[in-house]
């Protein structure tokens, strides 16, 4: 076991939507397009974004509560076989784009033909032995059973505590519904155990047998936390866990969090986008824009010393609770474009005050640079 | 600075079946002309019942307003016909609210609800106040206006129609502008262009605006004078910097420690997670409100007399109210309140006559 949990590469998701609201033609919306993470043990990496950067997403993808349309998402990868399985999709990719190409030719020779046909028996053989390789530790390729034991050490808590919980249960079998699922608890173990979750998240034994119409936003947001715990997962999805709760609520579930990672073990994602709420929360921080990660960072780093203009221009827009700070927000100009229809190249280039020439052609990558701090930008502004 | 607009012992209460919410349970507050008051605090605490009173746009039934005056430039707004109010609204006191979708109407184009107000409030022909529309539009940073104004609020986005709104609110340049949460539902980076532009149109028009938000942070970066709201009435009123750097009220401070602040240190010198200074327990039952000091139950520095009764907002240092037994031994006079300290006397009287008779009994049997 090395100490990375959970690595995520090429992750994609497109949703169709239509065109408009009587067309019968479909649209392409690139919700989440090529993301990569990586998850140390015991570690929370927080990921920001505006509304529509896709972040949600990529944590319902990880659950595949969504299904992904192309990517590996790896609980417990072993080095080895990430290599293997990322060489051979990459050799897919370079063929698979060899065929596109030959297919949009006008007029295809006898010889053209005959090597789309191997091409796509190449790709279909490398894609299969990479699904082999992974299928033992990849979420998206192994098959029912496989999947089925995994999922208890992934759990997710969501973001509105008024839709997430069945209203016609009591919470005792809310919180009890996994461990009844996976028989890891039963009868009266079971009993126990609810109770010690209780107890665990600050809500009282007599809980147990209430409605989740008799409880406060916060304290439904308890319970949605020990739903999550009853499993003893390793990692928590944390998708907006605080940002429908007040100002002095939203501390203390914060403060609850922090507790139970060291209690538990465990290793959040935590996507908000509230960026103070991040920072605060997360050891690194990968910030997300129109479907990909444009900059990640351990959370003082990315703070004090924000390279990717983005990045740059959401830290510039957030007030600071100090009258004595220079609150003079410098946003980015216009709005975030649509994922339908995503700018060419860069996809932040129409907002960016650093824009060169190549921006608006090439799309940037994840470049690879000291202290993991990476971003994804031709022309990053210097400091 | 003189003042525009007086509050005084506002109360607006919802009457439901079987139980009454004091949403807005006596509140006193000025705004001079060219101010920005801040008007803070979490869900429930009638910072928006507040705002609603002083346009009369309470539901009424079940909402009332029980008790209080508005007092606009000297006329109580709660005595105008209703006539009389809606020329008030909307030319001199206008409104942005909160979700910029559900308080947009979606089957107008975005120019005629702006135009609606001119023609009302400023005679303007339909032409007239279509083009009026559109140089607004254009003044809240919108690209090419002249085409914006036929559109509907569903063509826009989010920060969009927040703009729409407030060229809407800003369209007869009322003398108070009211912002009921208006980044609450956006973005960062939109609330950022959304703040820059409320402040620049101040500059501009001079107007008076009261920011209603549970953001610190907003607050901190937009108002002059900050009031803090919990549960329906005022704890504490200050200028920015005293609320930020000596907050008095337990509340306030527990709310100042409640935020993460960007850039922070989160380790403790041995290394261990710096927790939030939350505070403890929730926020109170709105149909029964505790009696005496209404946040003593979360209160970290809760006293005897907190339960007892309800201390009074009172003037700490210049500009400076706070309502606590901390800093003052002044009781606010509450009705029931009274009808306690009643009972009590009346008790006290009771027991002293039982005192009496059975001391002079014992003397009788002595004797």
């Amino acid at each position: 076991m090395n100490d990375t949990l959970l690595k995520v590469v090429g992750l994609k998701k497109v949703f169709p939507v239509k065109a408009s609201a009587f067309s019968t033609k479909t649209l392409a919306l690139r919700a989440v397009d090529g993301v990569d993470l990586e998850l140390k043990r015991g570690e929370t990496l927080g990921v920001v974004g505006e509304s529509g950067c896709g972040k949600t997403t990529v944590g319902r993808c990880l659950l595949r509560l969504y299904e992904p349309d192309a990517g590996r998402v790896y609980l417990d990868p072993e080095d080895d076989i990430v290599r293997q399985v990322t060489e051979l999709d990459e050799e897919g990719a370079a063929l698979a784009e060899e065929l596109e190409e030959l297919e949009n030719q006008p007029t295809k020779t006898g010889a053209d033909k005959q090597r789309l046909r191997s091409l796509g028996q190449t790709i279909a053989q490398k894609k299969h032995q990479a699904d082999d390789l992974a299928k033992d530790s990849d979420l998206l390729t192994m098959d029912r059973h496989k999947l089925k034991d995994r999922r208890r050490r992934i759990q997710m808590v969501f973001q509105d505590p008024w839709a997430s919980l069945n209203p016609h249960m009591v919470v005792k079998d809310l919180i009890g519904e996994g461990p009844k699922e996976y028989g890891t608890h039963v009868g009266r173990d079971l009993d126990r155990w609810v109770m010690e979750l209780l107890e665990k998240v600050g809500l009282p034994p007599q809980a147990a047998n209430r409605y989740p119409h008799e409880f406060s936003g916060g304290q439904r947001q308890r319970i949605g936390i020990a739903r999550a715990l009853a499993l003893t997962p390793s990692l928590i999805v944390c998708d907006e866990p605080v940002s429908a709760l007040d100002v002095s609520i939203q501390a203390q579930i914060l403060n609850l969090l922090i507790s139970l990672q060291d209690d538990f073990d465990l290793t959040f994602l935590f996507i908000a986008h509230d960026l103070s709420v991040v920072q605060y929360i997360s050891d690194r921080v990968a910030v997300m824009y129109l479907g990909k990660v444009v900059e990640t960072a351990v959370s003082s780093q990315l703070y004090a010393n924000p390279r990717h203009p983005y990045t740059r221009s959401l830290l510039a827009a957030v007030p600071v609770a100090d009258p004595d700070h220079p609150n003079d927000l410098k946003p980015p100009e216009g709005d975030v474009p649509s994922p339908v229809n995503p700018p060419s190249g860069c996809t932040f280039h129409p907002r960016c005050p650093h824009k060169i020439d190549i921006c608006e052609r090439v799309i940037p990558v994840l470049g690879k640079d000291q202290d993991g701090h990476v971003i994804a930008c031709h022309n990053p502004p210097n400091g | 600075m003189s003042k525009l607009l007086e509050v005084k012992g506002l109360k607006t209460h919802f009457h439901m079946h079987g139980y009454t919410v004091r949403a807005v349970d006596g509140v006193d507050f000025e705004l001079a002309e060219g101010e920005t008051l801040g008007i803070v605090g979490e869900s429930g605490c009638g910072k928006s019942q507040t705002s609603m009173s002083i346009m009369r746009l309470v539901p009424d039934p079940p909402g009332k307003i029980e008790a209080g005056e508005v007092l606009f430039r000297g006329t109580d707004l709660l005595n105008l016909s209703n006539p009389d109010m809606r020329r008030i609204r909307g030319n001199n006191i206008s409104m942005i609210f909160q979700e910029p979708m559900t308080s947009l109407n979606p089957v107008y184009s975005v120019g005629y609800q702006i135009s609606e107000v001119l023609m009302l409030h400023r005679d303007m022909t339909k032409a007239d106040a279509l083009k009026e529309s559109a140089r607004l539009l254009g003044l809240v940073g919108m690209s090419d206006p002249e085409e914006r104004v036929n559109e509907y609020p569903f063509q826009l986005s989010g920060g969009l129609r927040q703009r729409a709104m407030i060229a809407m609110a800003m369209a007869c340049e009322p003398d108070v502008m009211i912002a009921d949460e208006p980044t609450t539902a956006l973005d960062v980076t939109i609330q950022a262009q959304i703040l820059r532009l409320m402040a620049s149109l101040k500059e501009r028009t001079g107007t008076s605006i009261m920011f209603i938000t549970h953001d610190l942070a907003v607050i901190a970066s937009f108002s002059d004078r900050v009031m803090v709201m919990y549960a329906g009435v005022v704890v504490e009123q200050a200028s920015v910097r005293e609320i930020f750097k000596k907050p008095l009220h337990p509340y306030t401070q527990g709310l100042l420690g409640s935020i993460p602040v960007l850039g922070e240190v989160k380790r403790n010198p041995d290394g261990s997670r710096r927790l939030l200074n939350a505070i403890p327990g929730s926020l109170p039952d709105h149909r029964n409100f505790p009696t005496g000091c209404r946040f003593a139950p979360r209160c970290t520095k809760v006293m005897a007399r907190c339960w007892e009764a309800e201390p009074a907002l009172v003037h700490i240092e210049e500009g400076h109210q706070v309502r606590c037994f901390l800093y003052s031994d002044e009781v606010q006079e509450t009705p029931a309140y009274q009808e306690v300290k009643h009972a009590q006397s009346r008790m006290a009287k009771r027991r002293a006559e039982l005192k009496n008779k059975q001391t002079s009994e014992v003397e009788s049997s002595r004797e």
